[in-house]
């Protein structure tokens, strides 16, 4: 069997009852693979439990039925294994109280980095980004793209094997969020880590991914389609008509299974 | 403003550079046209031509500095400066319209203020009054900061708490001060006591909020980063904590300081409480302000001065323009 980079093996997650409110059954039997290096998107309706998954991945939830492993070893070991994950979420997440730099310094730390690389590293990144000129400002300063962007920087400082990112150019305007996008598959051309995106956004999807997997309407939200796009070609552009009438299709088979699931 | 400001700004720059020159000179040409800068930038050549012929005279530029400072002072704190000139003149006007005996005027409660500062009792009294408040504020600190993490921390703690919390703040301080001056007695011990309990609930709540408020999402980044336990409290906590304690300090600095007043004013025989209730019994409201006037100073200087200097130390990060 080939070497996978993030595995889910019949992941159910349920939220307990909590005061009136019944439990919540978010995801059910969510199964799938990556390759490292792989780009795959998550792509599915608000509140189909897309985060949910990702929280699970990172660590951040414990409480799952089902295995969650990254590089074959479970979540729950990551931290021993020395396998680096990285996550950007929907907003920067910056702290307010240091600079750029300072905020990219933790990540590091956290890491464990030894301080002598973190200039270095510091350097390259916010120079991929075009932040370079901005590592000493306070996030406060900047506007919210290159607080974004400050936060892509983060990630990638630890030269991450995995990369998990939660909708994270969906609170940005339009014309920034392409930017982003491009910049992303730009740095990520020289990392090559496994990233796993999560969005409701299906032409964001397949601008962006080696492959798409389509999850449904909660509750009890499961993977029901996939999508290769292995045959689009790298560096992908915006004004490729190929893009455009894929992505059209991706919605087609979208509303296809969501649509049978509201009949039901 | 701002353009009348930096060119008294400029003006003094170019000022600083040609000592030797009419000093009115640049001053005037900035004010008029705001075309000192193009004049500043020229100047260097001149400057060193100046110094290197005749070296400055010490005292003439050493006045101009001072007058430069204050300018730069007026102008940076004109605001201030007004609404400090027109609290005392408010106080003129009632004292205009009232009888002397029961507002006297601010330059004779100063004059009474001068000579009680030459004796030695209003000082014994200052420095009773300060230690009683710093025992006062530092009991009733760290009890709150107990009480409010754990309730800001713990649900248990809070539904547990809350009760206390909120009896206690609706018990009139009075009866509070009342009821310690029974059980522990007429003695100091009681009087810090008694000024640090109605402290505490009010304290308490700001800094159970303030745990409360701290941002979860930021917790958990630091855990998707893998950060130890230490790291989180060291590193995303503490940050957001600081400026709740700093503002929990201060607010709590200027409640047990009037706690501690009431309490001298109620079961003590010296302090400044106890000398203010002295003088009012004698109908002497000069010797009441002046008394109020001098620790009104002492804490202004150790709110404004320390603890805004901490603060703004801690806090360089926000942004200082934010303005509805």
């Amino acid at each position: 069997m080939a070497v996978t980079s993030l595995n889910l093996t019949n992941v159910t997650k349920v939220f307990p009852r909590k005061g009136r409110s019944a439990e919540w059954r978010a995801v059910e039997n969510a199964t799938f693979s990556t390759r490292p290096g792989e780009f795959v998107c998550i792509l599915g309706p608000s509140g189909c439990g897309k985060s949910t998954l990702l929280n699970i991945l990172s660590g951040l939830d414990e409480q799952y039925e089902g295995e969650a492993s990254i590089f074959g070893k479970p979540v729950s070991q990551q931290v021993e294994s020395g396998v680096r994950v990285a996550y950007i979420f929907q907003e920067p997440r910056l702290m307010p109280w240091r600079t750029v730099r300072s905020n990219i310094e933790f990540a590091l730390k956290t890491s464990g980095f030894v301080q002598s690389e973190w200039a270095g590293r510091i350097d390259r990144v916010l120079s991929l980004v075009e932040l370079s000129k901005f590592a000493d400002f306070y996030p406060l300063q900047l506007s919210g793209g290159m607080q974004q962007r400050a936060a892509i920087a983060r990630a990638f400082s630890i030269e991450p094997e995995v990369l998990l990112m939660d909708e994270p150019f969906s609170a940005l305007d339009e014309l920034t969020a392409r930017r982003l996008r491009q910049q992303l598959l730009m740095i990520w051309g020289e990392f090559r880590s496994t990233v796993l995106f999560v969005t409701h956004n299906a032409f964001e999807a397949t601008f962006l991914s080696d492959r798409i997997l389509m999850m449904t309407r909660g509750p009890a939200a499961r993977f029901c389609d996939e999508v290769d796009l292995s045959d689009l070609q790298r560096p992908r552009s915006y004004e490729d008509v190929r893009i455009f009438e894929t992505s059209r299709n991706v919605v087609q088979r979208l509303i296809g299974h969501i649509g049978n699931l509201d009949e039901r | 403003m701002p353009t009348a400001n930096t060119a008294i700004k400029t003006a003094i720059v170019a000022r600083d550079r040609e000592p030797m020159l009419s000093p009115a000179g640049p001053v005037l040409s900035a004010l008029a046209g705001g075309g000192g800068n193009a004049k500043a930038t020229t100047t260097p050549a001149s400057t060193t031509a100046a110094f290197t012929t005749a070296p400055p005279r010490v005292t003439s530029t050493d006045l101009s500095r001072f007058k430069q400072s204050l300018e730069i002072f007026l102008t940076e704190n004109a605001i201030t400066l007004l609404s400090v000139l027109s609290l005392v003149g408010l106080w003129y006007l009632a004292a205009t319209v009232l009888p002397p005996s029961i507002m006297p005027a601010p330059h004779v409660v100063a004059d009474i203020l001068w000579t009680q500062m030459q004796t030695e009792q209003i000082w014994s009294d200052v420095s009773i009054t300060g230690g009683r408040i710093a025992a006062a504020f530092s009991i009733a600190m760290v009890v709150s900061l107990i009480v409010g993490f754990a309730m800001g921390i713990s649900k248990v703690a809070e539904r547990f708490l809350d009760v206390w919390v909120v009896c206690l703040l609706t018990m009139p301080s009075l009866v509070m001060i009342l009821t310690i001056y029974m059980i522990v007695g007429l003695n100091d011990r009681a009087a810090v006591i008694g000024a640090a309990v109605p402290v505490i609930p009010i304290l308490t709540i700001n800094i159970w909020q303030g745990v409360k408020g701290v941002d979860y999402k930021l917790i958990d980044m630091a855990k998707a980063y893998h950060a130890t336990r230490g790291q989180i409290i060291r590193s995303i906590i503490a940050p957001q904590i600081a400026p709740i304690m700093v503002a929990s300090a201060r607010f709590g600095l200027g409640l047990a300081w009037k706690m501690v007043l009431f309490v001298e004013l109620l079961g003590r025989s010296d302090g400044i409480g106890y000398r203010i209730e002295f003088y009012y019994q004698m109908f002497n409201m000069g010797a009441v302000l002046a008394h109020a006037l001098l620790f009104l100073f002492i804490m202004l200087f150790i709110e404004v001065v320390l603890l805004g200097m901490l603060e703004r130390r801690l806090f360089r990060w926000r942004p200082t323009q934010r303005r509805l």
